[in-house]
């Protein structure tokens, strides 16, 4: 059956075989969300109360953060919730090449936030030496903003694995290698995440001690050679894994799985709302 | 079972897929100017109260939005809606008594 015949035959809204109506898997992860309020509940609440009790000799809340970078970050989780609706939709219509496209965009843009917010806490480390054990606002804010970085990159892992799951053959004895090809594909964009997050936030570092004058840029490129090369590579591979060769094994049968995984990434989005009001924006009233 | 089927997309399914994409860009772009605004409102010289009820309300705002529309409560069972409200009025609640029990002062930190 084509994907085009396909679109509208299912009722992505209701399950006749389940007795609610609802498919089982969209009722656990609603179940599980329910349960992540309570815990995210409790951290804000924690800081809420603690964060009032800096000790004397370690600096402000306000004077700590960065209110650009915040802003920055919480615009492209708001945008990487976007593509992520958008992956939803485009599996619900049996558009393979257009979840893929949107996957990846959102894994990028999941990818951004975490950068931002490595670049926040080295920050904070490093320049204003507030730590996770020096002061109790420390402890509270690294506790809290970590617990939902974990979340947004156990998310990007998700994202990652069904990308990779959306190249699986139709016909799996016509490319018998495919489960080895399919760890590689996995095996090279972590690679490609993780040097090139690296190279970017030592690109940043290396632009703020000596600006942007083409003598550091030299520098920087002699000093990271390695790891440029191997973003470079990983970056090659991932373009080159994803050509088409098909038939895939993956339409619109597969989104409930892509839409319980949008619901994960939106539940991380709308946690950020509140963390960015109730930790952020209320350190500058 | 499978008679309750039926009202749920039937009839006019593609129309409902092709507007659900404005309606995502549509939102995304609302609550990107909802944080702008957000941001702007701290700056603002009003009462420490009003600014914060203001946020509040722009957060709630953002928050109502993304799970009705990007996680598709809105189209889906009401029974998810109520799952969700559980968990969610649990952990609002637990917030709440929370700030009330330990205000500024039993809060401070033992020396």
């Amino acid at each position: 059956m084509s994907s085009t015949a396909a679109v509208g035959a299912i009722d992505h809204h209701h399950d006749p075989t389940t007795s609610t109506g609802i498919p089982n898997k969209k009722l656990v992860m609603w179940a599980f969300l329910a349960s992540d309020c309570m815990f995210f509940g409790c951290l804000i609440s924690t800081h809420l109360i603690y964060r009032l009790h800096p000790p004397a000799s370690a600096p402000q809340a306000r004077q700590v953060f960065s209110i650009e970078l915040t802003s920055f970050s919480t615009f492209i989780l708001l945008m990487s919730s976007l593509m992520m609706a958008l992956a939803v939709n485009a599996i619900q219509k049996g558009n393979l090449k257009s979840l893929r496209a949107s996957l990846l965009t959102t894994i990028f843009f999941g990818c951004i936030f975490l950068g931002c917010q490595v670049y926040e806490f080295n920050n904070f480390v490093f320049e204003h030496h507030m730590t996770i054990t020096n002061s109790i606002l420390g402890t509270t804010f690294f506790t809290l903003t970590g617990t939902h970085g974990t979340h947004v990159a156990i998310g990007v892992f998700w994202l990652l694995l069904m990308y990779v799951r959306s190249f699986q053959p139709k016909d799996p004895e016509t490319r018998p290698a495919w489960f080895l090809g399919n760890v590689a594909h996995i095996a090279v964009f972590i690679g490609a995440i993780l040097l090139s997050g690296y190279v970017l936030i030592e690109l940043a570092w290396a632009m703020q001690a000596g600006g942007a004058s083409p003598g550091t840029l030299l520098t920087f490129a002699k000093a990271q050679a390695l790891a440029i090369v191997g973003a470079v590579a990983c970056l090659a591979g991932l373009v080159r894994l994803a050509k088409t060769r098909g038939p895939y094994d993956f339409g619109e049968a597969n989104a409930i799985d892509v839409e319980m995984m949008g619901l994960y990434w939106h539940f991380v989005d709308i946690v950020w709302i509140v963390i960015f009001t109730a930790v952020y924006l209320l350190e500058y009233l | 079972m499978s008679a309750p089927a039926a009202p749920a997309t039937t009839g006019q399914p593609h129309s409902l897929e092709e507007s659900k994409f404005q309606i995502y860009v549509q939102i995304a772009m609302l609550l990107a100017v909802i944080t702008g605004i957000e941001i702007v409102t701290v700056y603002l010289p009003f009462a420490r109260w009003l600014l914060v009820t203001v946020l509040v309300v722009f957060s709630a705002v953002k928050f109502l939005f993304v799970i009705f529309f990007f996680m598709h409560l809105r189209w889906d069972k009401p029974f998810c809606t109520v799952l969700f409200f559980i968990g969610l009025i649990l952990g609002g609640g637990t917030m709440f008594a929370l700030l009330t029990l330990f205000g500024m002062k039993e809060s401070v930190p033992l020396p």
